[in-house]
This record gives C-alpha cells, sequence and structure tokens, in this order.
C-alpha cells in the first residue's frame, strides 16, 4: 500500500471508536519509551514492548564514614550493591506484573551523596509476540538494535552486573607533599587508590555476573573519580549486561558492506520501510 | 481566554490565520517528508497560559512541592484514590523535636495545576488548528518555564498544523511530537496519531525519625540494624523508596487513564527532586509521549539486515 494511502487510512481510523482494532494493547494501554525504530526492529525480531517499568532505591551511609580513615569504605561500597540488587528486584516484579519476559534499554540513574546512594533503573518491558505465556527471562541496559544483533549472534542477556568501590587515598607525607612541590610527578596515592578502587569494582561486577551464570559481560560503563567534595575519596563504578551463549557457538552476523551514495542532509524525500520511493 | 471571534480563538489571532502566507514550525527536511506524505501545512500554531502558583511560591525556583503538610490535604479535597501512606516512630515521646510521625502523600493541587496549565496551552494549540481546518499537528514542541518572578508559570505548547486533503477531518485534529520521516514509520508500522499525552506526579515525603537517622546518616545501625554484606548502618531507606516508587506509579497510571486501548509511544519520563527541609523531600516526575492507535493489523517488517558503511 502506497504511504499516502496509509496516511488517510490512519486519519480516517481517528473517526473510529478507540480500541476495537487493538488486540495487543489488552485491558490497559501499553507504554513505552521505545522510538520507533526500536519498535519495529523488536517487532521484525518477533518482540513487541509492554510496558514502561522502574525499579528506584535508595540506602543509607552512616555519618563520618568519609571522614578519618584511608582506604575502601566499606558502608559505600555496600550501601551501592544494596540498592543494586533493591532496584533489580523491584524492576523484574514490575516485568513481571506486566506480564513481560524481560526489560531492554534500561537507563541507570546514579547519585552518591554523604549520606546515601541512590539507584534508578527505567526500561520498558517487552514480550515475544508469539509467545502464549511469558515467564521472566532478563533485564538489560542494551538498546533494542543491539539486544537484536546479540540474540542473532546466538547471545542471550540475563541481567544487569554492577560492582563499585569507594576509596580514601592516604595523604601524604610532610617530606613527600615537600619533595613534589614544583614539579610534574605522579601522585601515587591518588593513583593506587584509583587502582584499589578499580580492582575492587571490577572484581564485584564480574562476581555478580557470576551469580546470575553470565559467561561474560557485555557493554560495560565506567564511572570514575572524585567521590565526593572530598579530592581524596575516589570511586569507581562498573555496570553492564551479563550475557550466556544458548547455541552451541558463536554465530557470525556476517554484515553486509555498503558504500552509501546518498549525503544525508540533502535526504529530503520520506522513504518506505519496504520499497524504493515514498510512495 | 476571552475571545471575539466566537471560535474560541482572540480575534487577533482569527485575522492573522484568515490571511497570508501559511506558516510552518518544520524543519526543511520535515516539510518536505511531510509533502511526500501527503500532509500540506496549513499554520504554526501555538498555545499559551500562564498560571499563578500562589501560596505555596514561598521560595526561589518554581517552589513546587513547597506548602505545608496541613497546607497540601486542606487546600484540595482527597481525591479517591489519592496516595496517603504515614509511619510512626517507636521510640514514644522523645523531645519536642522527636519527629513522631511521618508521611507521604500525594500533591494533587500541584498536580492538577500543572494538568490544567498543560491542558490549557495544548488544547489551544490545537484549537487554533481547528480553526484553520487542519488534520492534525505534527512536531508539537511543549515547555513550562517560570514567566515573571516565581509564582508565574508558563506553559506553551506548538506545532505545525497540517492537512490530509480529500478526507473527512477527524472532530479533533490530531498531534504529535513526531514529524517528518519518524513520522512515517510510526503510520508504515500501523499507528495513527492520537494525541501528546503528559502528566506530572508530585509526592511529598515528610520524614519521620527513622528517615531523618537514614537521611542524616546518624543511625549508625543502632534503629535499622544490620545492612548489606553485614555492615553496620546500611540500608534501605523504605519511606523514600516507597515515595519514589508511588511517584512513577501515579504519572504512569494517570497517563494509562488517558490511553482507553490506544498505545503511548515514545514516552520520557523525567524526575527531580527537591529537599525542602532536614529529612523531607518533594519528588515529581514528568512522562510525556505520543498516544497513538492502531489502525491496521501489525505488517512485520522483513529482518534487519545489519550493514557496515564504508565512509
Amino acid at each position: 500500500m502506497r504511504l499516502r494511502d496509509e496516511v488517510r487510512q490512519a486519519v480516517s481510523a481517528l473517526s473510529a471508536s478507540p480500541g476495537g482494532a487493538d488486540r495487543a494493547a489488552g485491558p490497559h494501554g501499553t507504554t513505552s519509551d521505545l522510538t520507533i525504530d526500536e519498535t519495529l526492529l523488536l517487532h521484525s525480531a518477533g518482540w513487541e514492548p509492554v510496558d514502561l517499568v522502574y525499579g528506584v532505591s535508595w540506602w543509607s551511609i552512616p555519618w563520618g564514614v568519609w571522614q578519618w580513615t584511608t582506604g575502601e569504605v566499606q558502608e559505600a561500597s555496600a550501601a551501592f550493591t544494596g540498592a543494586v540488587d533493591h532496584a533489580a528486584k523491584l524492576l523484574r516484579q514490575s516485568c513481571e506484573q506486566a506480564g513481560a519476559s524481560g526489560v531492554l534499554g534500561v537507563d541507570v540513574g546514579l547519585r552518591v551523596s554523604s549520606h546515601h546512594v541512590s539507584l534508578e533503573l527505567t526500561g520498558t518491558a517487552v514480550r515475544r509476540t508469539d509467545a502464549r505465556s511469558h515467564h521472566f527471562e532478563f533485564v538489560s541496559d542494551l538498546s533494542a538494535r543491539d539486544f537484536v544483533l546479540l540474540t542473532r549472534a546466538g547471545w542471550w542477556p540475563l541481567g544487569l552486573a554492577a560492582g563499585a568501590s569507594f576509596v580514601i587515598a592516604p595523604r601524604r607525607t610532610a617530606r613527600e607533599w615537600a619533595a613534589q612541590q614544583g614539579q610534574n610527578v605522579e601522585l601515587p596515592n591518588l593513583t593506587q587508590a584509583l587502582y584499589l578502587a578499580r580492582e575492587r569494582a571490577m572484581e564485584r561486577m564480574q562476581r555478580s555476573g557470576a551469580t546470575m551464570k553470565a559467561e561474560g559481560i557485555v557493554a560495560v560503563k565506567l564511572r570514575e573519580g572524585k567521590a565526593s567534595s572530598s579530592m581524596r575519596v575516589i570511586q569507581f563504578v562498573a555496570i553492564g549486561t551479563g550475557v550466556h551463549l544458548r547455541t552451541a557457538a558463536h554465530r557470525s552476523i556476517a554484515p553486509e558492506m555498503v558504500v552509501p551514495l546518498d549525503e544525508r542532509v540533502r535526504l529530503f524525500e520520506v522513504k518506505s520501510l519496504r520499497s524504493a520511493g515514498g510512495e | 481566554m476571552a475571545s471575539t471571534a466566537g471560535n474560541g480563538l482572540p480575534e487577533a489571532a482569527t485575522r492573522r490565520l484568515a490571511e497570508g502566507a501559511w506558516s510552518s514550525g518544520l524543519s526543511v527536511a520535515d516539510f518536505a517528508s511531510c509533502l511526500d506524505m501527503g500532509m500540506q501545512p496549513v499554520g504554526y500554531v501555538q498555545g499559551y497560559a500562564v498560571l499563578q502558583w500562589s501560596w505555596y511560591m514561598t521560595t526561589g525556583g518554581f517552589g513546587m512541592g513547597l506548602g505545608g503538610f496541613g497546607g497540601g490535604w486542606t487546600s484540595s479535597p482527597q481525591r479517591r484514590g489519592q496516595y496517603v501512606e504515614q509511619w510512626q516512630c517507636p521510640h514514644g515521646f522523645v523531645s519536642a523535636e522527636h519527629r513522631m510521625y511521618g508521611a507521604n502523600y500525594e500533591l494533587t493541587w500541584l498536580e492538577d495545576s500543572w494538568a490544567s496549565g498543560w491542558g490549557l496551552a495544548t488544547g489551544r494549540m490545537v484549537e487554533e488548528a481547528k480553526a484553520l481546518g487542519a488534520t492534525g499537528v505534527v512536531g508539537v514542541l511543549d515547555a513550562m518555564r517560570p514567566l515573571v518572578g516565581g509564582a508565574m508559570v508558563e506553559f506553551s505548547a506548538s506545532g505545525t498544523a497540517v492537512v490530509v486533503p480529500d478526507i473527512p477531518r477527524p472532530a479533533t485534529p490530531f498531534s504529535t511530537y513526531l514529524s517528518g520521516q519518524r513520522l512515517a514509520k510510526l503510520i508504515e508500522a500501523g499507528f495513527a496519531p492520537v494525541s501528546v499525552v503528559a502528566t506530572l506526579s508530585a509526592v511529598r515525603m515528610l520524614g519521620y525519625c527513622i528517615t531523618h537517622y537514614q537521611l542524616a546518616g546518624s543511625g549508625v545501625g543502632t534503629w535499622y540494624g544490620q545492612g548489606a554484606a553485614g555492615v553496620s548502618g546500611v540500608g534501605p531507606v523504605d519511606q523514600v523508596n516507597r515515595a519514589e516508587a508511588a511517584a512513577r506509579r501515579i504519572a504512569r497510571e494517570r497517563v494509562r487513564s488517558q490511553l482507553g486501548t490506544d498505545l503511548l509511544h515514545g514516552a520520557t519520563l523525567e524526575r527531580s527532586e527537591r529537599e525542602i527541609g532536614e529529612g523531607d523531600l518533594s519528588i515529581q516526575c514528568t512522562l510525556k509521549g505520543n498516544r497513538v492507535r492502531r489502525f491496521k493489523e501489525f505488517d512485520p517488517l522483513p529482518e534487519a539486515v545489519p550493514v557496515v558503511r564504508l565512509t
């Protein structure tokens, strides 16, 4: 059907009573934060959006843990782990209540303050279009495009794997401070604190992946640097999606190579998804 | 809004819309795409509403979420299904400063004001489109910002009214945040744009003593025991977690109540929070998106072909 005819058909449908044509929506309207490209791509792979879902968790950090010490702030790291686990559990519950099988495109909002860690997970619950019943399978911060490519290659997402560490670097001695004045030199106390935080965070993330029986963690995002108003507190946070192989071996997706002959800025004509022309 | 033209629009707007060249807020690419789809721009339509949010605007910024515990309840009758939850201190009377009670409650007066402002602005935009004989409004942009001082808030909505010739116009022109190629894809996928929808949910959290201790970090494990990995003083802040979940749930349910059996596409959920006192928070969520209706059975696309661009 020509695109212009589809536009006319769509406008005509607005005069009809709502709801009659929508089988998939069910008793409640579907909500989704996916783009139209992601929705179409998911449909082509046999998935559809169901509901916008979320999980939020605040965990407290006791007073005084950021001062008068050096090394890792165990309380902050534990609060992060607790908040991640709790938020992921709430997200899963929300997904199951929606009758979906997984959550895609999870947006991770993390805030660390002196007295609490808060973690917000928001994504779109999805389900298979051809399945009658749906059981929970995964939570992932991968986009719909990455999800389709990953599953086509034989891999499957399992859940969010995360680890964090907050380390207070030791102060320099007076002798070290004096020796470093006016020189461009490495500050070993801060480098070492960064490495300590890195090792602990990565180790925890990998352990988190192993707990969910993941073979690996993809699309790992790192957040590192100063954690608070004190320049001596270093944070390192690592979050990714745990994956495992569902097929006997990795399948090549064999991408085709294309040489585009158009200039993007001059693409004025609307392109149909099924035919070469706009009509 | 005062009208002298009999069509709900100011007289000057009616006169302007009746004469001269049409206007459009579309980019050149989106303009050309709409023409390809058979949509002809007829006018760049706008709607505005300025609201005064008076007695609770006592400090800077938007002041949203300010206002007393009693004020929040007494200024607006408790709506059916309004979220309210209470907590009681386990210690009994300790001192006059000790927070013996805590509560989470929905700020319905704030939600209603926001809905009123947004509804007026978008409604006026659609009214202008209707006066132009438009089929719909594409490429909608909306915003809310303080206009004068802290107590006057401007809601605005604008978009390009389009006509699809030779077919009956819907009773109310459709509206959508989408335009151009993205709108073409939406329609080709079998979804008709119905309207833009948005809602604000607001939840006030007045912490009781335990929440105060947790947010101030002064509990040190005494009140809430061992937390994650057995680390003392670490634990979930239940009252805040309940308020956060409620704000999101209210926003989603309120948008859903506007959908019927239609769908919400391309939603954006924005959250903001203000600490309005020690251990007291105001949490707001804005959920926006395109209400769309399926007008034909889904026609799956062929499996996408992965490509590598050699540029």
